[in-house]
């Protein structure tokens, strides 16, 4: 049974809201309607899952920390507030194409902690940044030749000398810059994967995958190039791409075909030649004209034990098993009563929209999501699935989440909602998972639900 | 006739969007199965020179537009119908169909006139005018040089379009009834508009050559169309995005520049805006030719074409 969780909220900026207290309190942080800027475009837990990333279409980037479980007698742990906000990226032009370069952050990732600070990789488009986040609560004070704000002191004043101490301060979290990795994509950054080695990572376009070394800004590897010779003879682009968990040679990507291709790095510098391709056979019952969009890869994710890969299409979601290339093990259908609006969602852009998906921390539940600001998990084991859906209603105090279903044919039930009235502008397409506990991110549009499974750890 | 055709299509697309599921084998008829995927072919072709003004397109969206485009193409070649999808399509050594002959007249007619021929429309489909149409208007204003922005546009009554460039005819034209009615609609089409309108009907022609004077080369380049045409959907997946293409600029320049024309959005309008269609007609010849960024003079032209279309359309 999922609930939503506790939060409490700091509120940020002027347009933010804080929905909290009481038992559950959704989250939320819920921006202006109207603001493009505040759409959330990714959503990501660190690994330890205290903190939580989110990036929207303005370039900034939010952090929520989970409240310490010291602070909270006698409550269930859980409660995210806000941390730090910082602008990652700011819009640019391209003076050579006259084109903007979107500040939107596709894809944020969270850096094995090394030391007291955390870092994540934050992208846009074109450019990839690597933030540090630090916590800062002393400051020292009583120096000899300044004051306290910093200005020089006159000489004549100082009769003598102390030792600077360092003094007790409200907390202070600090983002700073590190690194700037720039001028290594020409076309759009979809996908970045930290490797498990800590010290590279990969960032994927649309055409090629770039290797880096997180300390190496003006230099890059390119690892896969599928561009051909002759744009004119280009039927497949790259939309995802992702490093292993363990081994730091492998690594996939996904392509608008609805092929996955595993590559090692071993094998070659260059990794065109994937060393296994992971494809299932079009099923010639469903053969329509859009068969190719709706097969389209929207992203993959290893499971945490790197033995499976997830990935989302249009309708569906498949766990693959990385040693059996020539179907999914196990599929199961997202919204399936779609198929027979596919013109229309052509016609309106949904068909492209990009869906991702997450695994839970013992890879046995899969979530996804889908429109009307519904979400999607799958139980493995039993097989069993639920639709919950992320709304201001259902997120009051104390609120159950209810199971939804969506009514296909005639036989409609109570509270059932028909396939005619779901809503197409709500769409939930970034989830993620925290990884050991159930706890999940759900960014509907401009609004961030955290819910959390406290009865028991499995689905209703 | 021209209403009449108007009204079928029309009737066509309502049929193939409302989520009819557009598989073959479920097709109730072959019918229906050709509407849908003309429906569809319009969609497409629409899709992808409607985009954002000065965003990239998402490389990944065209890219399956264009398979689309080009499955359906394929389709069609089997079938050995190309021909109603593009008006000049067809070669002139295949077995023509009546519209086809019935159009050559037509052509001989025009070589000496500016405008095109009218005459197309009513012979052949309406999609097929239509389709084009999107492209080859902003081939009229865009120069070669513009061909590099991705200029996106403002959405168009989408699919239903085609009804409209028919309506846009000009004046001059021998066009008449259907004229008429269209212009008691939108007394608001003026000269240039229909101008622009015009070449959009010889759009699917004039896509070999694409240049915008070239309504009398479109004629000679009649042969390739075939040919051309699915090399312009995929230039269109790469324009913009490459720099380091080798194409013909001559295709580019009407893809994209289309992209741009179409865009509402864009204010830089201004300008140009209050100017009487027929001084935006003059401007017209200057700025072909010189290297310029975005058409914006025409950008009211093209806004105004929207509601013309609307209101055509009935949406």
């Amino acid at each position: 049974m999922w609930r939503t969780l506790r939060v409490r909220l700091v509120v940020l900026r002027s347009c933010l809201n804080c929905i909290c207290h009481v038992h559950c309190a959704c989250a939320v942080w819920c921006a202006r309607t109207s603001c493009v800027a505040d759409i959330i475009s990714t959503v990501e837990f660190n690994h330890t899952g205290e903190l939580l990333a989110t990036g929207d279409k303005g370039g900034r980037v939010v952090i929520f920390q989970r409240e310490p479980e010291d602070k909270l007698q006698g409550h269930v742990r859980g409660e995210y507030n806000v941390y730090s906000t910082f602008q990652s990226h700011e819009p640019e032009f391209d003076y050579l194409k006259s084109l903007e370069i979107e500040e939107k952050i596709n894809k944020i990732k969270w850096l094995p902690q090394q030391n007291a600070a955390h870092s994540l990789l934050s992208t846009n488009d074109k450019t990839i940044k690597l933030w540090k986040i630090s916590e800062r609560d002393k400051r020292p004070e009583g120096y000899n030749l300044k004051d306290e704000e910093g200005k020089l002191k006159d000489l004549s004043t100082v009769t003598s000398l102390q030792v600077p101490v360092l003094k007790p301060m409200d907390l202070m979290v600090e983002v700073s810059p590190r690194r700037i990795f720039s001028n290594g994509h020409t076309y759009h950054v979809n996908s970045i994967s930290v490797n498990s080695d800590c010290e590279t990572y990969m960032s994927a376009d649309d055409l090629r995958i770039n290797l880096w070394h997180l300390a190496i800004t003006d230099r890059s590897f390119n690892i896969v190039d599928i561009k051909p010779a002759n744009m004119e003879d280009l039927t497949e682009v790259i939309t995802a791409a992702e490093f292993h968990p363990y081994h730091c040679n492998l690594f996939v990507y996904s392509s608008s075909k609805g092929s996955l291709r595993l590559c090692d790095m071993r094998a070659s510098a260059l990794c065109d030649k994937h060393c296994k391709l992971y494809e299932e056979p079009e099923d010639p019952s469903n053969r329509s004209f859009f068969s190719e969009i709706i097969s389209s890869v929207s992203d993959v994710k290893f499971s945490h034990s790197g033995r499976y890969m997830l990935t989302r299409d249009y309708l569906t979601v498949k766990v693959w098993d990385l040693n059996m290339e020539t179907k999914p093990i196990e599929t199961y259908q997202v919204h399936d009563y779609l198929r027979s609006k596919l013109c229309s969602l052509y016609e309106n852009d949904c068909i492209f929209d990009k869906f991702e998906c997450a695994w839970n921390g013992s890879d046995s539940v899969i979530m996804t999501g889908a429109y009307n600001n519904f979400f999607r998990m799958f139980d493995r084991n039993t097989k069993r699935d639920v639709t919950l859906e992320a709304s201001r209603e259902s997120s009051k105090p104390r609120a159950v989440l209810k199971p939804r279903r969506v009514c296909v044919g005639g036989k409609r039930r109570k509270d059932d909602i028909s396939v005619d009235s779901l809503d197409f502008t709500k769409k939930i397409l970034h989830t993620a998972w925290h990884p050991t506990e159930n706890i999940i991110a759900i960014a509907a549009t401009n609004n961030l639900y955290i819910f959390q499974d406290k009865v028991n750890s499995d689905m209703h | 006739m021209l209403a009449k055709a108007g009204k079928r299509k029309f009737d066509e697309h309502e049929d193939g969007l409302e989520g009819k599921v557009v598989s073959p084998t479920d097709g109730p008829s072959k019918v229906s199965y050709t509407l849908q995927r003309q429906t569809i072919f319009n969609i497409s072709l629409m899709k992808l020179y409607n985009h954002r003004p000065l965003t990239e397109p998402s490389l990944q969206k065209t890219v399956l537009i264009n398979n689309m485009l080009r499955r359906i193409q394929e389709e069609l070649k089997q079938e050995g119908s190309l021909r109603p999808m593009f008006i000049g399509a067809s070669q002139p050594t295949d077995p023509l169909g009546d519209t086809y002959q019935e159009a050559q007249p037509a052509f001989s007619h025009l070589a000496s006139q500016p405008v095109q021929p009218t005459d197309l429309v009513s012979t052949t489909p309406l999609e097929s005018c239509l389709t084009p149409a999107s492209l080859l208007e902003d081939d009229t204003f865009c120069t070669p040089q513009t061909v590099q922005q991705n200029g996106p546009s403002s959405k168009l009554p989408s699919p239903p379009p085609t009804p409209s460039p028919p309506s846009v005819q000009p004046v001059k034209d021998s066009f008449s009834s259907a004229l008429d009615e269209i212009e008691e609609l939108c007394p608001i089409s003026t000269s240039s508009e229909a101008t622009a309108t015009a070449h959009l009907k010889d759009g699917p022609v004039a896509s070999g050559t694409l240049k915008p004077e070239g309504t009398q080369e479109s004629r000679t380049s009649e042969p390739k169309l075939i040919d051309s045409l699915p090399g312009n959907f995929e230039l269109t997946a790469s324009t913009g995005f490459l720099t380091d293409l080798t194409l013909d600029d001559i295709l580019f320049s009407d893809i994209d520049t289309s992209m741009y024309d179409f865009d509402p959005c864009t204010s830089n309008a201004g300008t140009t805006s209050k100017m009487a269609p027929d001084e935006l007609l003059k401007t017209l010849s200057p700025y072909s030719s010189q290297p310029v960024t975005p058409n914006q003079p025409f950008k009211m032209d093209l806004t105004e074409l929207d509601h013309i279309m609307e209101v055509l359309v009935g949406s």
